[in-house]
């Protein structure tokens, strides 16, 4: 049983907002990022998950079990950082996760306590003197010390500085390379991609695309730019698949290429080239051009 | 989570405590003037029928009379209820409100659990309220020469508590139902107040007198339990009553939407 299947589902707020006929599956292994714009309805899509809000339509199964009626054996199961995290304001840290450590059944003190120094926490200060990426530090060590078969992340690296944002990426695919799964929310591209094997992207609601982020990536737009001996003989380029000329310049032009360089090389190596570089693809702007498109 | 309630609420309990015992101690420690002195006897006794009835002034200079007419006649029933009206319409829509209840639901505990558990923390503070006023009077009573006999006081504290229960599990009841604490304080004070007040018109109105049982005021303490004792029967009236609003809080906050 897959750890993830949303069928049909279908949540719609009466001020607006909400998701419509999401259907969705996620298996074992794999790190899911879900991407889209703050009100796109990622966070709806979580607390579904997590029966904290019900769905209209549709059905919601985790580890092939209803996420309603059976809610305490899924959670048992399931690891969670909510989006807006709220914390107990009058209890420190270690009395946070030794709180969830009671409600789950585990883990020992020991093991927060790694889990801890890893994400650099300081366990002994109270919740309300904490800075917002220490207490995401507590969201997040109380959602992964249970090694859970699922972990259900809501905007998991706001506010953590980039070393701390590092631990988390890899420890996130630690969890999936154990066969267990991540289901990711993010509003950042970069984020995503950086660790999730596949992107899911939801807009006003419904869900516009799933793709593999290798397939993101073949389809990357490159910029290149090319200076040559002789102007006259770039004429050929224009002819090749995948190639557009964008702009001339002195003594050559800047190109963009979809799919692979190959073709335009191969051009290249009949022509006196003086110049050449290649700019890496911001997978933010392919991605996000796509996006426009489909919005539009 | 039961103890989880508790300890969240213990400053509450603390405050309240050292309240009420403070309001007994000061009551208490009037008595004796008022005890030595037959003037306010016949002052009472020259008291119009109504008034009387009203704050419920009986004989004023006996021990059981004097607590029954100050301490257990509105305020510390009140008090006591009004703690746990507080404390019972925090325990559900205070979490939501604050955001943490989605913490809380992530972990395999069912949402009846949460219910019947901070419930039950709601129960034990209360009743423990109750006993510190039990203690308060019980004990220090005679240091100001007023006695009472523990069956009677202890009756005249269940009453109180049994009543203070009932109002704050339907705070409870509407706060989870509702995800308002507002709305919970709202409706569960206007409610106890209502009841106090059929209860204590009831003898002055005769068209009041055909409701008066569904005052649970009047099923809890209307019979003087302080002089009369435990009444058992209208005892398990607000018992079915508070049982019945726990099953109501558990549907109510079953069935609904959590707010983020």
């Amino acid at each position: 049983m897959v750890p993830i299947a949303l069928t049909g589902v279908t949540k719609v707020y009466r001020g607006g907002g909400g998701v419509r006929d999401l259907t969705l599956e996620v298996d074992w292994g794999e790190v899911f990022g879900f991407l889209g714009p703050n009100g796109a309805g990622k966070t709806t899509t979580i607390r579904l998950m997590l029966d904290l809000i019900r769905p209209q339509r549709g059905a919601v199964r985790l580890f092939g079990l209803d996420a309603r009626r059976d809610a305490v054996a899924v959670h048992r199961r399931l690891g969670y950082l909510p989006g807006e995290l709220a914390l107990y304001e009058r209890l420190s840290a270690r009395e946070t996760l030794a709180h969830v450590a009671r409600l789950r059944g585990g883990p020992d003190e020991a093991t927060v306590e790694r889990w801890a120094s890893e994400l650099d926490l300081e366990l002994d200060r109270p919740v309300r003197a904490l800075s917002r990426g220490n207490r995401q530090k507590v969201g997040l060590v109380s959602a992964f010390m249970n090694e859970p078969d699922l972990l259900v992340l809501d905007e998991p690296t706001v506010g953590l500085d980039p070393l701390v944002q590092r631990t988390v990426h890899q420890r996130v695919r630690e969890v999936a390379a154990s066969g267990r799964t991540v289901f990711l929310s993010s509003h950042v591209l970069s984020e995503v991609a950086e660790v999730a094997d596949r992107v899911g992207l939801i807009r006003d609601g419904r869900l516009v695309a799933i793709e593999r982020v290798s397939d993101i990536r073949a389809r990357a737009l490159h910029v290149v730019d090319v200076r040559v001996g002789s102007t006259a003989t770039l004429a050929a380029l224009d002819a090749l698949e995948g190639v557009t000329v964008r702009q001339r310049v002195d003594h050559g032009v800047r190109l963009e290429v979809v799919g692979g360089l190959n073709p335009l090389l191969a051009a290249l190596a009949q022509l006196d080239v003086l110049d050449l570089s290649v700019h890496e693809p911001s997978l933010e702007d392919v991605f996000l051009s796509y996006y426009d498109g489909v919005s539009r | 989570m039961f103890a989880r309630a508790l300890r969240e609420e213990r400053r509450g309990l603390i405050g309240w405590s050292v309240g009420i015992a403070t309001y007994c101690v000061v009551m208490l420690s009037i008595f004796p003037t008022i005890h030595d002195n037959r003037a306010f006897a016949k002052i009472f006794e020259a008291y119009p029928e109504v008034f009387r009835r009203l704050f419920n002034v009986t004989d004023f200079t006996t021990g059981p009379g004097y607590l029954g007419a100050e301490i257990f006649s509105v305020v510390a029933p009140m008090l006591l209820t009004l703690f746990a009206i507080l404390w019972g319409s925090d325990l559900a829509a205070g979490e939501e409100d604050r955001g943490t209840i989605d913490l809380l639901l992530a972990n395999p505990v069912s949402r009846r659990r949460v219910v019947l558990e901070k419930w039950s923390a709601l129960a034990v503070g209360t009743l423990g309220l109750g006993a510190v006023l039990e203690a308060t009077l019980g004990l220090l009573g005679p240091l100001f020469s007023l006695s009472v006999g523990w069956a009677g006081l202890s009756a005249a504290v269940i009453g109180s508590a049994a009543f203070a229960l009932a109002f704050a599990t339907l705070a409870l009841a509407v706060g989870a139902s509702s995800g308002s604490r507002g709305l919970a304080r709202g409706v569960a004070t206007a409610l106890a107040v209502a009841s106090y007040l059929l209860s204590a018109l009831a003898p002055l109105v005769s068209a009041l007198q055909r409701v008066v049982g569904l005052s649970l005021w009047d099923q809890a303490l209307g019979h003087q339990p302080l002089t009369t004792g435990l009444r058992l029967g209208s005892l398990g009236v607000v018992m079915v009553v508070v049982i019945v609003l726990v099953a109501v809080s558990v549907w109510g906050y079953d069935r609904r939407d959590l707010a983020t």
